[in-house]
This record gives C-alpha cells, structure tokens and sequence, in this order.
C-alpha cells in the first residue's frame, strides 16, 4: 500500500465513527422523516399506512390549527428575537466598560443558562403564580395591579418571551462580548482624537464591526426561537386557548399524542422551510448591509 | 480468564435478553409499566413486593412515568414489541391501544375461582372493556369525580354537611364566601373550578348531555349541552368563581381559601399528606335534573404476542391485583369489584366510600379514537365560555364542527367512524 493510500485509509478511519452516528443520527432521521411526509402513518392503524403523496401538506394549509401555532411562534420571534438582541447588546457593552468585577458579573449572567429547561420553567411558575408568585407579592407590595402573568392571553406569551430572556441571555452577551474585545483599541483612540462622541463611536464603530456577530446572533435565535417548544409547553402547556401553542408542540402532539406520525413530519417540513426562508432573507440583509 | 469473563458476560445478556435468572433456577421477569407516579405508587409497589414475596418463581418490575408521556412510550415500545408484558391504560384510551392491536384477549381470566367473576363488576365497567365477546382488560378501579369539601370551613359558615342539590349548592356557596374586595377577590371562596373541562364534564351527564349522537356524528352543541355549560357561565357571571385570570382551583382548596372542589377519587392521596386539614368526600350535587357523575377507570392489560410462560405469569399477577385491590383503595380509588367494595375494610374509607356511592350513576367518557382530539375542543369551549369570550352555544358549535371534522378525518384515514 502507497503512503498516500495508507494516508487516505487512515484520514477515513478518524472520519468513520462521526460519519456513520451522522448517517445514522441526522442523515437516516431526515430521510425517514421525508418519506414520512408523504405518506399516512398512523401507529394506531398500521394496516391503513399507505403513500398518500401531497396531502399531508395540503391538509396544513387548510388546518386553522396549523395557523394557530405558526401565528403563536412568530410571535414569539418577533418578541424574542429583537429583545435578546438589545438587552445582549446592552449586557455586553456594560460588561466591557466594566474595570472591576467584569468576570463575576458575566459568571452571574451566565448562570441560568446552565440550567436545563425544566428548573428553569419551575422557578419562574413560581415568579409567575397569580397568587403565590415573587412577581405579584412584589407588585402589592407597591401597591401595583395584580398581573395575570401565563392566564391572559395579551400577556402570556411575552411572559414566555421574557423567561427565555433569563435563560439564554448569558449565552449571548458573552459571545458579543467576545466580539466587542477584537475591536482594536486604536480605531476608538483615533475617534476620540477626530473629537468623535460615544454616539458616534457606537454606530461608526462598534456596530459595523460587530454585524457579522450579529447576524450570527439573529440568525442563530431565529432558528431556536421557530423550534421554541419546552418553555411553553411546560409553563402554560400551550394556554390560555393556545396562544402560546408553537408549531413544534403542535407537531408533538399530532404525532404522539394523536400519532398521525405523517402529518406531524409534513409540519415538520413545513416549520423548516419557514426557517430557511428566515434565515436566508436575515443572511442576504445582514450581508449587504457589512458588504 | 477472559473464557470465564466471556461465559459470565454472555450469561448476563442472556438473562437480560430473556429475563430468566441463570442462579437459583427459573425465573420469570415480567414488566409492569403505570402513570403511578404519585403516591399511588408507593401503594402499588408494596402490592408488587408481596405478590413477588408469594411467587418466587416470578419477578415483577415496575415502571412508572407522567401519564403525560406514558402513552407515548407505550404505543412506541409496543409497537416495536420491546413494550411491557403488563400495563395500566385509563379506560378512556382503549379505542387507540384495541385498534393498534397492542392489547391481548384476556377472556379466559375471567370465569370461576380461581380466576376473576365477570359478575364481581358492574356492568357498565366491564363494557369498557369489552370487544365483540372478547375482554381485553381487567378493570383495577373506578374514579368517580365527587365534591371535596373543607369541614372547617363548612362549619364557620353554619353547614352540616357537603350540598347534596343545586339549591343547597348555590346557598353554601353564597353563605361561605366572603365579601369582594376592589380587585374582584375574595379571602374565601365557597367553589372553585379545578380541572374546568371536568367540572363541565362531571355534571354533564345531570343534564343528559352527550357528545356524539346515535349516528356516531358529533353532537357537542346539544341543548343539554349547552345548559350544562350554562351553569358555569352563570356562576362566573355572577362572580362566584374566582376570576378565570387566578383561577384558584385545587391550590386554593389545599390552602384553605376555597371551601368546595369536583375533582376525582385520584386527588384524595394529596390531601392525605396534608396535615391540620379536615376534608370531607361526598357525592357530585346534583346540579342537573338527576344525579350522575363522570368516572373512569385504571384498566390492566397485557400486551399482545408474548410467550405462554410471560403469559401465565402475567395473569397470575393480574388476579393478585385485582383479588387485593382493597390495598389499592387505600391510595385513593374505588376498587372496580363489588365484593371488595363490601368489605368493612373499604366502608371505613370515608372519602372513597362516599364516592362510590355514585357508581349506579357513573358515566364514562364515549368509546371513541378521538379523544384527545374532542377533549381538546372542549377544553377551548369551556376555557372560551369560562373567560367570557364566547356563549355557552357558541363555543361549543365550533367545537361540534371541529370534532365532526376530526371524526371524518378519522373514518378517511383510518377506516373507521
């Protein structure tokens, strides 16, 4: 055997095992789950699972419910996605201007993000309990209004907003803080030297610089804000009358709860090129706009 | 060294391939998987420990998990036959498992001693379990949903006993609450809505409501119906719920805020861990035009296409449970055989032998495959009435429409009605 043979061999024998839990784990999943969409496949009626072509995707379009849970997971986005951004941001810049104690605080910042989603839900039911929650013992004790934090339907899904705001801020923060500390000192040296204010230094500077990070930041949340499922379904299960039921906990429920394990996967293709499309318009905005 | 190693480790799969011990002869493991997961469960698992102390030829396992995700991991693990030889499914979701196949006739366990008497049940239990002439199951219990009072509070206000009517229903409400504050709250509320689909659901049957009519369409919009739900909407209206936006409900009533709840037998192990806290069970009042109530039932089966041995075992451990269910009544249910249920025993549980004193007014949920899809809808309709979004007739004609739409869907797809 040649060296460079040899050289191949061996390069595909480090590649193997990430190649075949690849093959199995996503390539298999997607191409099941493909097939899945065509067909009706439903477990409690195996004699009946047959190819049914576009119907399971027809079938979404006309389904109010499918609507309902698009509806409930843009909102989402379009909460989320902006806020994280801004308060991120906001953390990030604090942070960087911070001489002392900057590690402690981004320790601090980061910690919720180490909790799994489950302790996260049940420590903010517990800030969100109508009767017995921190929240509203807070609000009477300024003599605030009682607020129906995960029971009213205007206010549910921006309480879900503001938990997973909690949750994934660190995350975020620290990887724009890491970007904010590549911006070379001299450019801001220079500014202040050409007289230039922190208004000016910001949106001249530091925001240019920091846009391809920030794209990946509204790309990234944008995607994890349209696959949005534990906290709601956790927290409000969905409620009040479904306003806070997303596409992926609808997808859950079709497929195991009413096991039409073919339309739940049709949904599925369905929420991914809802995604791509998002991402491919925020990549093609965000380019020209660093272009 | 490593023959030896090797013949050990094979041993170790085998045993765990079949589940027969290698040491101390055969051995039978069986599986036994239930949404126990409270301390119902605990309950249950002494009743294992002595079934397996009184069989040493058999071992039985068992696995608990949130009925949330219980089905789920049942019908999957079923499905690819790696499923439990022994499982708990509520009555209300065997239209699914019959159809999926999962469940085995266990006509021949019923019969004479030793086996169980069909006659020991009532029969409107044993028809939720019936196919043809086939019985796929062996009902454990019945839950009756029942009226939870608290004593004290009853008391402070004057009241002898838990309302048996809709008169007295409404004049205990009115007598045990306290004034409204500015907010629209209450210190002490006489009733409160737990689970608010079932408190609609429990006194449905009072009313003759239904769901599906005799052509098996989708009736949810019936008149009866729609009284029925009316007489939440009124009692909402008249602000003797506590608003829909703090719904009190179960919470309340463990913290002594809320006098009077419907809910089921199930809750009863909640309170039992309460201290300082003197609850009473009674029957549901009769809110409708006669009594009647909504109960369900804890239904074992075995799974189908396992071996004889698994089999005989299985049934040996389904009659344990089903001959000592006086030991499952215990963790708050109704045992489903009337001999047990005519135990001095049983008649000492005050709670759980009030409300069995529903059982000859039961109504179980209809036997459809699109539960989940008609429970939703009504959990909407009564969500949407209970908020004051939408008439009692109102919401339930969407719902109707829905449900008729998933029961055609249903028949398209799955060929049946």
């Amino acid at each position: 055997m040649t060296f460079q043979a040899r050289r191949q061999r061996d390069s595909l024998l480090f590649l193997a095992p990430y190649a075949i839990s690849f093959a199995c784990f996503v390539v298999l999943p997607v191409i099941v789950s493909l097939t899945l969409s065509f067909m009706q496949f439903d477990l409690t009626n195996r004699s009946a699972i047959q190819f049914i072509g576009l119907r399971n995707y027809h079938e979404a379009f006309g389904d109010s419910y499918f609507w309902q849970a698009l509806k409930a997971t843009l909102s989402y986005v379009v909460l989320m996605v902006p806020s994280i951004l801004v308060v991120s941001l906001g953390f990030a810049l604090g942070l960087n201007g911070m001489v002392k104690g900057r590690n402690t605080v981004r320790a601090i910042l980061f910690l919720p993000g180490m909790f799994n989603v489950a302790v996260t839900v049940i420590l903010w039911h517990w800030f969100y309990d109508g009767e017995f929650g921190l929240f509203n013992y807070l609000l009477k004790g300024i003599h605030g209004p009682h607020v129906p934090w995960i029971d009213d339907r205007s206010i549910a899904m921006p309480s879900i907003v503001l938990m997973s705001l909690w949750w994934v801020l660190g995350g975020t923060s620290v990887i724009l803080l890491a970007a904010l500390q590549q911006i070379p000192k001299p450019y801001f040296e220079a500014a202040m030297l050409d007289g230039a204010g922190v208004r000016a230094m910001f949106s001249r500077i530091t925001l240019p610089l920091l846009r391809p990070v920030l794209l990946f930041v509204v790309v990234t949340n944008t995607i994890a804000g349209f696959q949005v499922f534990g906290q709601p379904f956790l927290l409000t299960r969905g409620g009040p009358e479904l306003v806070t039921r997303g596409l992926v906990q609808y997808i859950y429920e079709t497929a195991f709860n009413n096991y039409r394990l073919g339309y739940g996967a049709a949904m599925s293709w369905l929420l991914f090129a809802v995604i791509a499309v998002f991402a491919l318009v925020q990549y093609q905005f965000l380019r020209r706009s660093t272009a | 060294m490593v023959l030896a190693l090797g013949i050990v480790l094979l041993g170790v799969i085998r045993s765990a391939v079949t589940g027969q011990g290698v040491i101390g002869g055969h051995k039978t493991r069986i599986d036994f998987w239930n949404g126990f997961t409270g301390p119902d469960g605990r309950i249950m698992l002494g009743l294992i420990r002595k079934f397996n102390d009184a069989n040493p030829d058999v071992e039985v396992t068992m696995q608990r998990m949130d009925w949330a995700t219980y089905y789920n991991k049942l019908m999957v693990a079923a499905l690819d036959g790696r499923g439990p030889e022994i499982y708990v499914i509520q009555s209300e979701a065997m239209p699914r498992m019959h159809r999926a196949g999962f469940v085995a006739n266990l006509t021949g366990l019923f019969g004479d001693s030793p086996n169980i008497p069909r006659s020991d049940f009532d029969p409107l239990v044993l028809e939720q379990v019936t196919y043809g002439s086939e019985l796929v199951g062996v009902p454990l219990d019945i839950w009756p949903f029942g009226l939870y009072s608290n004593a004290d509070l009853l008391k402070k206000a004057g009241i002898n006993h838990p309302p048996t009517n809709r008169k007295e229903f409404l004049a205990d409400i009115q007598a045990i609450q306290t004034p409204m504050n500015g907010n629209g709250e209450r210190d002490t509320w006489g009733y409160a809505l737990t689970n608010w689909r079932q408190n609609f659901q429990t006194v449905l049957p009072q009313f003759d409501g239904y769901y599906f009519d005799k052509n098996g369409r989708a009736a949810l919009d019936n008149p009866h119906n729609v009284e029925a739900l009316s007489f939440f909407a009124n009692l909402q209206n008249s602000k003797v719920l506590p608003p829909p936006d703090n719904a009190e409900g179960w919470v309340g009533y463990r913290q002594k805020k809320v006098a009077m709840v419907i809910d089921g037998i199930y809750m009863l192990g909640d309170l039992q861990r309460l201290e300082d806290f003197h609850y009473v069970g009674a029957p549901t009042p009769v809110i409708g035009n006669h009594p009647g109530t909504m109960a369900d039932s804890h239904v074992l089966c075995i799974r189908n296409g396992i071996d004889p041995d698994r089999r005989a075992a299985s049934e040996r451990f389904i009659r344990f449970l089903s001959q000592n269910s006086i030991g499952w009544a215990a963790a708050g249910q109704v045992p489903a055989r009337k001999s047990v249920r005519n135990t001095a025993e049983f008649r000492s549980m005050p709670v759980q032998y009030a409300f069995s004193q529903q059982i000859p007014n039961i109504h179980y949920l209809p036997r459809t495959t699109v539960m989940f899809e008609m429970n939703l809808e009504l959990d909407l309709a009564v969500e949407k009435v209970i908020r004051g979004r939408a008439t009692p007739l109102e919401a339930l004609q969407v719902a109707n429409k829905n449900l008729q739409d998933d029961l055609e869907k249903d028949a398209m797809e799955r060929g049946s009605s």
